[in-house]
């Protein structure tokens, strides 16, 4: 099994591939359907990030297991802007694009574990995790 | 592991069982054990010092391990008697070796503390694992058997669904349940779902935010959401943790929710008037003789 | 790629099959409007029985799309979305507040019908 498989974020069509990499991977570990559309959503979330706000960056993913469960690991990374105040990203409502504004928070609540680094001028590093229930 | 020491105990066997049986049967009084008879108490040991005894005998034959501890579990006997019985044996083997030696040096001391270590360590690991299994297996049946009571769908006429929710509802029962109500609602056909919380005994902001998420989903895949079974004291607690609730359809009981889902779906209970119009009838005969 | 937009005497049908990219969604945008414009059509229905993903992006499209069809005289139903698509709505937060929903197609007509008296 390939341990972690990329796609790069170039071009708006991108974004369409990364989240139906993410499902495929999704459904192969045995996610349900409810689930691989979460997850695709939020793969959906990360990569238009990237696409409007770093123009490059990469989204991976790799299986995870511990010894009670497993589940599917999605790293977002760009070489962007960064961002300057990640509290309020994560607060609902805010959006730069004009978009809805759903953004990071919709993606944490759509995953089980969110997490973010970011530095101003170097770019973004977004982790998520969604366990198998 | 040293030969010499097995085979002292294996000769002395009868010595040991003794004494243990001694030790293990003090135990027994007031205790966990206390309510099982003297007869099945002592057969029960005596197979349990076999058990233990055919595994220092021949390393690794775990099978009758295995047989046995199926056997206690079965008989519903807790754990304890099964680590208390191991390190019984322990203590008893050990005594028993120390007092067959001429002279204790603190070599001699930790070759029989060691071997018999050996010997009970896996047994203990193997009997707790056993245990621990039978306890996790039990544990994930019944939460599958929880997760099937949970949340039941009940098309109770064409295009009208009720779902009755009971207990308390955390996040994990929060997702199954919408997931079965969106799903139900497409397979029946459903234009109103009727979301019963009669069986729902505390209704806080969480159980309030989890049932507009389901309201709100229901919306989102095209039908109607009635929320019913508002008794006073939840209405009370609705509106003092200021939970708005006025985007949804709600109703104090099942009875009105199904009226006005009737409603919606552009339908009414009609009485046939048949017992009225028999009378009537009958009144009309009466008078015209 | 294009979605195809069908007329039935006065309502327009549209069924989206496709895997959406934001480029698609525009352009649907678009021809919508001009298909309203175009035909006088006072009602539409579009169907997602068939789209399994709703990103905050889409979703902003369709509700934008429906909001814009009611300037324009237009009343839009959204039907048949999946379960699964719902509840990801949910958790992103997007709830489509204003935009009204049927099961299917036949119950979207069946709305449209009846809100706009024939």
């Amino acid at each position: 099994m390939n341990p972690r498989s990329c796609v790069n974020i170039h071009k708006e069509w991108d974004i369409v591939g990364a989240r139906q990499l993410g499902r495929e991977m999704a459904k192969e570990i045995g996610f349900g359907t409810v689930d691989q559309a979460r997850i695709a959503t939020a793969v959906s979330e990360l990569a238009r990030n990237i696409y409007l706000y770093a123009k490059n960056g990469q989204v991976c993913f790799e299986y995870i297991y511990t010894n009670s469960q497993k589940g599917i690991l999605m790293t977002a990374v760009d070489t962007g802007p960064g961002i300057k105040d990640i509290s309020s990203v994560m607060q609902d409502g805010y959006t730069t694009s004009g978009g809805l504004g759903a953004g990071l928070p919709g993606v944490k609540r759509l995953m089980d574990d969110f997490d973010i680094e970011s530095a101003v001028g170097e770019g973004t590093k977004i982790k998520a995790i969604k366990w198998i229930r | 592991m040293d030969e010499n020491l097995k085979e002292l105990i294996i000769n002395n066997s009868d010595s040991i069982v003794d004494n243990w049986m001694d030790e293990v049967g003090r135990i027994k009084a007031g205790n966990y054990t206390a309510s099982i008879s003297d007869e099945l108490y002592e057969n029960t040991n005596r197979e349990f010092v076999n058990v233990i005894f055919t595994s220092i005998q021949n390393q690794g034959s775990s099978k009758v391990v295995e047989e046995f501890s199926e056997k206690i579990i079965n008989l519903g006997w807790p754990l304890s008697y099964i680590t208390d019985g191991l390190q019984i044996f322990r203590r008893v083997t050990i005594d028993f070796l120390l007092a067959q030696a001429d002279q204790v040096d603190s070599n001699h001391f930790s070759i029989v503390l060691t071997s018999v270590d050996e010997w009970i360590e896996p047994l203990i690991r193997q009997l707790v694992n056993e245990y621990s299994g039978s306890w996790e297996n039990i544990l994930s049946l019944q939460r599958v058997a929880l997760q099937e009571l949970s949340a039941p769908l009940i098309p109770v006429m064409e295009r009208i669904t009720v779902m009755p929710l009971i207990g308390t509802i955390d996040t994990d029962r929060a997702k199954l349940i919408m997931e079965n109500l969106l799903e139900g609602t497409i397979k029946h056909n459903s234009e109103v779902v009727l979301i019963d919380i009669t069986g729902v005994p505390v209704v806080d902001t969480m159980v309030a935010h989890h049932i507009i998420q389901a309201a709100e989903a229901v919306r989102l895949i095209g039908s109607t959401c009635i929320l019913v079974g508002i008794r006073p004291e939840i209405a009370q607690t609705i509106v003092n943790i200021g939970i708005d609730l006025s985007k949804f359809l709600t109703r104090s009981t099942l009875k009105k929710g199904f009226t006005k889902a009737l409603e919606i779906t552009e339908r009414e209970v009609v009485d046939l008037h048949a017992k009225n119009q028999g009378i009537e009838d009958i009144m009309h005969s009466l008078k015209g003789e | 790629m294009r979605i195809p937009i069908l007329k039935l005497h006065n309502y327009l049908l549209i069924s989206i099959q496709t895997e959406i990219d934001d480029q698609t969604a525009i352009k649907f945008q678009e021809d919508l409007l001009a298909k309203i414009h175009k035909t006088g059509a006072i009602g539409v229905v579009i169907d997602l029985t068939s789209v399994d993903i709703i990103d905050s992006f889409i979703a902003k499209v369709l509700g934008d799309v429906v909001s814009m069809s009611d300037l324009m005289g237009a009343r839009v139903v959204l039907t048949g979305i999946q379960p699964a698509v719902a509840m990801t709505l949910i958790d992103l937060g997007i709830h489509l507040q204003n935009v009204p929903t049927a099961l299917d197609l036949e119950q979207g007509l069946v709305k449209l019908h009846q809100e706009l008296g024939g």
